[in-house]
């Protein structure tokens, strides 16, 4: 019967010897795999359940298929493949034997390690195990001699010239693992050779590599004596090494074929597409220390085999930037293992493991995770790492500015949100709002195709196709915000979760649509897999596969064949991340362009760089842009016409790339709906459809005669309203009940005769909107002085003090966008024309309070604003930031007060609080009165200063102070505390107060003032009139060179007094 | 009313330009409102000063002995208030400068007078004044009024009114006024020059960027020459500092330095991204010169240019040779 015998020539206390080393080794596999197991217990849980079947099915499935591997390389695949299909068909081969010596055999006499199935099972063996040599000899080759870059540890993309000691422990791992695997086949192949000389068995081509070999011995003239030798020795060698192999595996490399089957298994299904949510109860944001990670990320870690195929892939690790994902991984490990999986209080992870500017290189393209054939999700780490930075406000400053400006006005162009639909106002139709109509569709637009010139001209395409395809759609307009999905990927979680809240509720508040459109994969993304955790959400389609569909249908018909060599650059969040390959390259050939596909296409397409909020992020200098390295790459296509892009950030990104990388002259960056445009002629469509052109054309000629009378009639009446002498205007009856309060006030500080009350400005009709309030001045002259008192509150309490106390005084400061109209009595914008932020001075003083604060070590920051509710979105701002307790004073008549009346208000809390120093801003971003800070002063009768750039206070006593003057000269000098030092920004820089820090400080006081009293008639000034200066567009200078330079000159003279 | 009182501005022994803008702005309302227009020099040798002072328009010098050359705030605020309850001017002027906002808004609340800071025009409509400020990064102006205030304080916007010309005939007058009461709060340490190497985006008044279009390093240095010889602050736009071409203080824009003192603004070969409009659309008057006349840089300009920016450095060399 054709069989082998298992333990050949063994005696009792061999098969002893070797059933011990047996299982000495499995207890050590045991013992390493439990280690592992112990370490992931130390993770944190995963924030979503995991549903193993579908993981297991999927994780099956790639293994079989070696898809992930062969990816991208297919010979490192091919040989994978052999090295597994060999150590597969080894284990399935030990396991059978085990089976049916070790149980079947003993326990019920069965046997089946026999007959046609040895034979078989032997063949199969053989070349399996033949595909694991010749596999090995390649990976050995390869990393030996094709000098691959991503098998390079070297970090030289971050300037490291020596290799880390880890680095070259791990060059040595790489080794150790491929020759093993080596040594054990060769000793296989040897052993039987040795067998089969020895026992002819007539089966012997049944193994032809044994067989083969066995021949070679035979030729070289083996001797039956050395065969058998060579067998007995090889067998324990072989036996041995087997064993060995095994209860390293969980030790070294070898742990992958175990980990990676869990990694693959555990994916998230739709890594970055959608990140993991922070958890509700989470003391500290985002992962701080080692374990902050999940037991999947512990698993990921120890997945990764250092194929490099990230580290090829990365956009950032191209531009030199000091992220490789792939050494990011590694570094987790390293300290993973180390601390296994407990955090270190003598190590930070974020700082002395990872650099705070590796995590910020990352672009979040997701190309690391879409490459790595073990299933790691690096941009999800990386993000979670993020959010910790984002925490300590640990960040470029333009980000922190940027994603201030964004919770401030919903957008990242701090523009005003009224502006976000001022690009529809050049088309020829008006545009839906979908509050107030239904429609199909729904068109969320996004920041940059909303306020970017050179995108707003796509957005003007797009929506001339829309309408000349008949396709009903609406827009949010100024109810819409920045849909949150790069704020997301900065790490800023909390302010995600505020946009996202804020636009499901826009979606509540309109009328029906059944779709969501847009042209801003970003926006896409997060809308498609993000939001719907949060609420409900309509699907969502990219104009891409809108395109297609209406160029398919027929609704747009193709007039005009472009015939041009195009290429199409990918973006990441919708190719990669969604899968949207096919729409816009279907859309680009209906419209007789010729696709040119760059090297890096689809899966593999290279971030332009502006991905993960780096749009929001300074280049660092000597780095060559991802965006320069793409067109380059397009550029080498040979002729094209056009670079075609389907996001907006893309197009922004690669008109850029294109001038600085010096392609003007190769092609031209275009969006895919103005090729659209084009081909369907999209310009000349409307004659076709003249009825409804010449409403449009009515219409439109009827908006601007309106415009223009409407113009004219403010015209006249605002000259009008100029010719009133403001003194004489006859008061209102509305107003009388303002005078009274004076005549209180008045009483109560009875120096004042009554009789002194001017007659009160008040210009506007009774009906008037306007918030402008009114303004009485107290009459006054040398001979009857009216020095400004403090204000009483007379119910303010101000707690005990516990060392110094700095009182900051900050506003809620308005922003005024391009657009905007005043109120019906000029002499104010109009409110909802303002969106508000903290003033920028006034964060830097309350900087500087908690820098002193903090350096004496006790004591507490006070904050004070004088405004209405919604200047506690400042108030709040600065609790969070470290502020102790805060005061808001109002009442609707200090509406329009003006700043030595706002100083009066804040001298009355101030003398209630009785505070060892008061820090102003030295002006308002809105205003810029520059004011306050010296009337304090004055009021209160205190020492002060302006424009601060340097303070120095150990809490009582001398403050050695700073002042800039004009042109950069820094005055130094002295002055007593207490004093009022108004603070010049870039004294510091500011720290970030994230949403969540945000939310949290609402547990901290914040006490509310009755104003009513303040406003006294001993105020400043009247505001006659508000008006736009005269503007006009560029007057443009014609002429020869000399004739222009000379009229350049009279200007420069004329301006500048030369 | 009738009556200015302007308080010199001075600094290590010579008088800043606001001085003289402020004698300026008094004497081009001086008939509408009513003279006469003191001037008073607050320092321990005013009398080095008073000569400068005298321009035309002012009637009286005061020279105002005090212990020390350097500026006190409440010095300042006591001898404007001494003096003016002397000489009850209607109008007190100070500059809106870092000394002036130490010190006019006190005097204005002391005295529970009219008060406008930054006023960059200044009117007189019934023998009132009227004072100009803008708000809101420059974008809207508004006019203000002080009624029933017999006495105004103005903070007047710097390098805005002009100097007079021609000299005064001012009687100078010794004023001895005690400010014992409030001397020696502050203690002067020193002064220390700005770095001369340094550039300030946010504080030049003239400026003259570039950008892509120069599209080489080489090109660099005759633009900033150009620069020099037009006696403008060298700036640029995003893409040259990232380029590597020109260090992070010239960068003007939301990345950069806002040019938030500017006058006059030249855009060289700048497209006008909005990021870079943010730092200078504000400015007063801007003279873009660029090859594409859709370039938004002309949507904020003042002045546009569609020519070659090279043809046109040519010319203005040679213009300002």
């Amino acid at each position: 019967m054709e069989t082998r015998e298992v333990f050949w020539g063994l005696g009792t206390p061999q098969l002893l010897l070797f059933y011990g080393f047996g299982i000495a080794a499995m207890a050590v596999f045991a013992w390493g795999v439990w280690r592992h197991i112990s370490k992931y217990r130390h993770g944190s849980p995963l924030p979503q359940s995991l549903n193993i079947y579908s993981g297991i099915k999927r994780m099956v499935g790639d293994v079989l298929s070696h898809r992930t591997l062969r990816r991208r390389d297919t010979m490192a695949g091919l040989a994978h493949a052999g090295i597994f299909l060999g150590f597969l068909l080894g284990f399935i081969g030990t396991a059978l034997i085990f089976l049916e010596t070790d149980i079947l055999k003993p326990l019920f006499g069965v046997t089946f390690w026999k007959g046609w199935f040895y034979l078989g099972f032997s063949l199969s063996l053989d070349l399996g195990h033949l595909a694991a040599v010749l596999g090995i000899i390649y990976m050995m080759w390869r990393r030996g001699f094709l000098g691959l870059s991503k098998l390079d540890y070297m970090r030289s993309y971050r300037g490291e010239t020596d290799m880390r000691p880890a680095a070259s422990a791990w060059k040595i791992e790489d080794w150790c693992f491929i020759s093993f695997l080596l040594v054990i086949e060769l000793t296989g192949f040897t052993l039987e050779a040795a067998r089969i000389l020895v026992d002819q068995p007539p089966w012997a081509a049944w193994s032809p590599v044994g067989n083969a070999l066995a021949g070679i011995f035979a030729q070289l003239g083996m001797s039956m004596e050395k065969a058998n030798s060579i067998r007995s020795s090889g067998w324990w060698l072989h036996g041995l090494m087997g064993l060995a192999f095994t209860a390293a595996i969980p030790l070294y490399k070898g742990k992958h074929i175990l980990s990676v089957l869990c990694s693959l298994t555990a994916r998230d299904p739709m890594p970055l597409r959608r990140l993991p949510k922070e958890a509700e109860d989470a003391e500290s944001a985002g992962v701080s220390t080692v374990s902050d990670f999940t037991w999947k990320d512990m698993l990921h870690f120890d997945s990764c085999t250092k194929c490099g195929r990230c580290h090829d892939a990365c956009p950032a690790r191209t531009a030199g930037y000091p992220l490789s994902p792939r050494d990011l991984i590694l570094d987790l490990r390293l300290h993973n293992d180390k601390r296994q999986g407990v955090g270190s209080n003598d190590q930070s992870l974020i700082g002395d493991v990872i650099d705070a500017d590796t995590l910020w290189a990352c672009r979040t393209c997701g190309a690391c995770q879409e490459i790595c054939p073990v299933g790691i999700e690096h941009p999800s780490i990386i993000v979670r790492m993020r959010r910790q930075l984002v925490d300590q406000g640990n960040m470029d400053p333009l980000l922190q500015t940027t994603l201030g400006t964004i919770g401030d006005t919903g957008n990242s162009f701090g523009e005003n949100s009224r502006k976000r639909s001022a690009w529809t106002r050049e088309l020829e139709f008006k545009v839906k709002d979908i509050r107030e109509e239904a429609a199909d569709n729904l068109w969320f637009v996004g920041d940059y195709a909303s306020f970017d010139p050179r995108n707003q001209k796509v957005s003007q395409s797009f929506a001339g196709l829309m309408k000349a395809a008949g396709t009903d759609f609406a827009l949010l307009h100024e109810a819409e915000r920045t849909a949150g999905n790069d704020v997301r990927r900065t790490g800023e979680e909390g302010l995600f979760e505020s946009l996202v809240e804020q636009n499901l509720e826009s979606f509540t508040k309109t009328q029906p649509f059944t779709r969501i459109i847009t042209t801003d994969p970003h926006s896409y993304n997060t809308l498609k897999n993000e939001y719907p955790e949060f609420g409900d959400v309509a699907p969502i389609e990219h104009y891409s596969s809108v395109l297609a569909d209406l160029l398919r249908t027929g609704r747009l018909k193709v007039t005009k064949p472009l015939n041009r060599r195009v290429t199409f650059h990918d973006p990441c969040h919708l190719g990669r991340l969604n899968g949207g390959y096919e729409a816009p390259r279907e859309v680009l050939r209906s419209i007789g362009c010729e696709i040119i596909e760059m090297p890096r296409n689809r899966d593999n397409s290279f971030c332009c760089g502006a991905g993960g909020g780096r749009i929001w992020i300074p280049d660092q200098q000597g780095t060559e842009k991802p965006s320069e390295n793409r067109v380059h790459e397009a550029a080498a296509l040979g002729p094209i016409d056009v670079f075609v892009t389907c996001c907006p950030k893309d197009l922004t990104m690669f008109e850029d790339a294109r001038k600085t990388g010096g392609h003007e002259d190769d092609f031209i960056v275009q969006d895919l709906a103005e090729l659209v445009a084009e081909a369907v002629e999209l310009n000349s469509i409307s004659l076709k459809d003249m009825p409804s052109l010449a409403e449009r054309i009515t219409d439109a000629v009827a908006i601007r005669i309106a415009d223009v009378v409407a113009q004219r009639i403010d015209k006249v009446l605002e000259a009008r309203l100029a010719a009133f002498p403001v003194a004489q205007a006859v008061p209102q009856l509305e107003t009388v009940p303002a005078v009274e309060s004076v005549v209180e006030q008045d009483v109560a500080a009875p120096s004042e005769p009554a009789s002194d009350i001017t007659p009160v400005v008040e210009a506007a009709s009774p009906e008037s909107s306007s918030p402008t309030g009114v303004t009485e001045l107290k009459s006054m002259s040398w001979d009857n002085m009216t020095p400004v008192q403090p204000a009483v509150f007379s119910g303010y309490q101000a707690p005990p003090k516990d060392g110094p106390r700095i009182l900051v005084t900050v506003k809620h400061a308005a922003i005024l966008g391009d657009e905007h109209a005043f109120t019906s009595d000029g002499r104010d914008i109009l409110p909802e024309y303002l969106e508000y932020t903290l003033n920028e001075w006034d964060d830097a003083a309350l900087e500087e309070a908690l820098l002193t604060i903090e350096k004496i070590g006790s004591g507490e920051v006070v904050v004070i604003a004088i405004g209405p509710e919604d200047a506690e979105v400042s108030l709040r701002k600065v609790l969070a930031k470290g502020a102790d307790r805060a005061v808001r004073v109002w009442d609707d008549n200090l509406a329009c007060a003006d700043p030595v009346i706002i100083a009066r208000a804040i001298a009355g809390i101030a003398q209630v609080e009785q505070p060892d120093l008061i820090f102003t801003g030295v002006q308002s971003s809105d205003h810029a009165h520059g004011t306050t800070g010296t009337a304090l002063a004055r009021i209160l009768g205190l020492p002060h200063s302006a424009v601060i750039i340097g303070v120095e206070w150990d809490g009582s006593g001398k403050l050695s102070l700073v002042r800039e003057l004009e042109s950069g000269t820094r005055h130094l000098f002295e002055l007593p505390s207490p004093a009022v030092l108004a603070i010049q920004t870039g004294i510091n820089v500011p720290r970030y107060a994230t949403m969540r820090m945000i939310k949290q400080a609402k547990k901290k006081p914040l006490d509310v003032v009755d104003g009513s009293s303040v406003l006294d008639g001993t105020g400043g000034y009247v505001i006659r009139k508000m008006y736009v200066p005269e503007q006009t567009k560029a007057e443009m200078f014609d002429g020869s060179p000399e004739e222009v330079a000379a009229l350049i000159a009279n200007v420069i003279r004329d301006k500048m007094g030369e | 009313m009738s009556g200015i009182l302007i308080i010199a501005e001075h600094i290590q022994g010579a008088l800043r330009d606001i001085t003289g803008e402020m004698i300026g702005a008094a004497a081009s309302i001086k008939e509408a409102y009513g003279g006469p227009v003191y001037v008073a020099i607050i320092s321990d040798n005013p009398e080095s000063l008073s000569e400068d002072t005298n321009l035309a328009g002012v009637d009286e010098v005061f020279t105002v002995k005090v212990s020390g050359p350097d500026f006190d705030a409440a010095v300042y605020e006591e001898v404007a208030c001494q003096i003016g309850a002397e000489t009850k001017p209607g109008l007190i002027l100070f500059g809106h400068t870092v000394n002036g906002m130490a010190c006019s808004s006190a005097v204005a609340a002391r005295l529970g007078a009219g008060y406008a800071s930054d006023v960059f025009e200044l009117g007189v409509e019934a023998s009132e004044i009227v004072a100009t400020r803008s708000a809101y990064g420059n974008k809207v102006n508004l006019e203000m009024v002080f009624p029933g205030k017999g006495i105004v304080v103005l903070g007047l916007r710097g390098a805005t009114f002009l100097i007079p010309e021609e000299k005064g005939s001012a009687a100078i007058t010794s004023k001895d006024i005690d400010v014992s009461a409030v001397t020696g709060t502050m203690t002067h340490v020193e002064y220390q020059e700005a770095p001369p190497s340094d550039i300030d985006i946010s504080k030049a008044d003239f400026i003259m960027s570039i950008g892509r279009g120069i599209q080489d390093k080489e090109n660099l240095p005759r633009f900033e020459e150009l620069a020099k010889r037009l006696g403008a602050t060298f700036g640029c736009s995003r893409p040259i500092v990232d380029s590597g071409w020109l260090p992070k203080p010239h960068q003007v824009g939301q990345s950069g330095k806002v040019a938030s003192n500017c006058k006059l603004y030249i855009a060289l070969g700048i497209s006008g991204a909005v990021q870079h409009q943010f730092g200078m659309k504000h400015v007063d008057t801007i003279i873009a010169v660029n090859t594409d006349p859709e370039a938004p840089i002309f949507n904020v300009a003042t002045y546009g240019v569609t020519m070659d920016i090279f043809e046109l450095a040519d010319a203005l060399e040679r213009q300002f040779n």
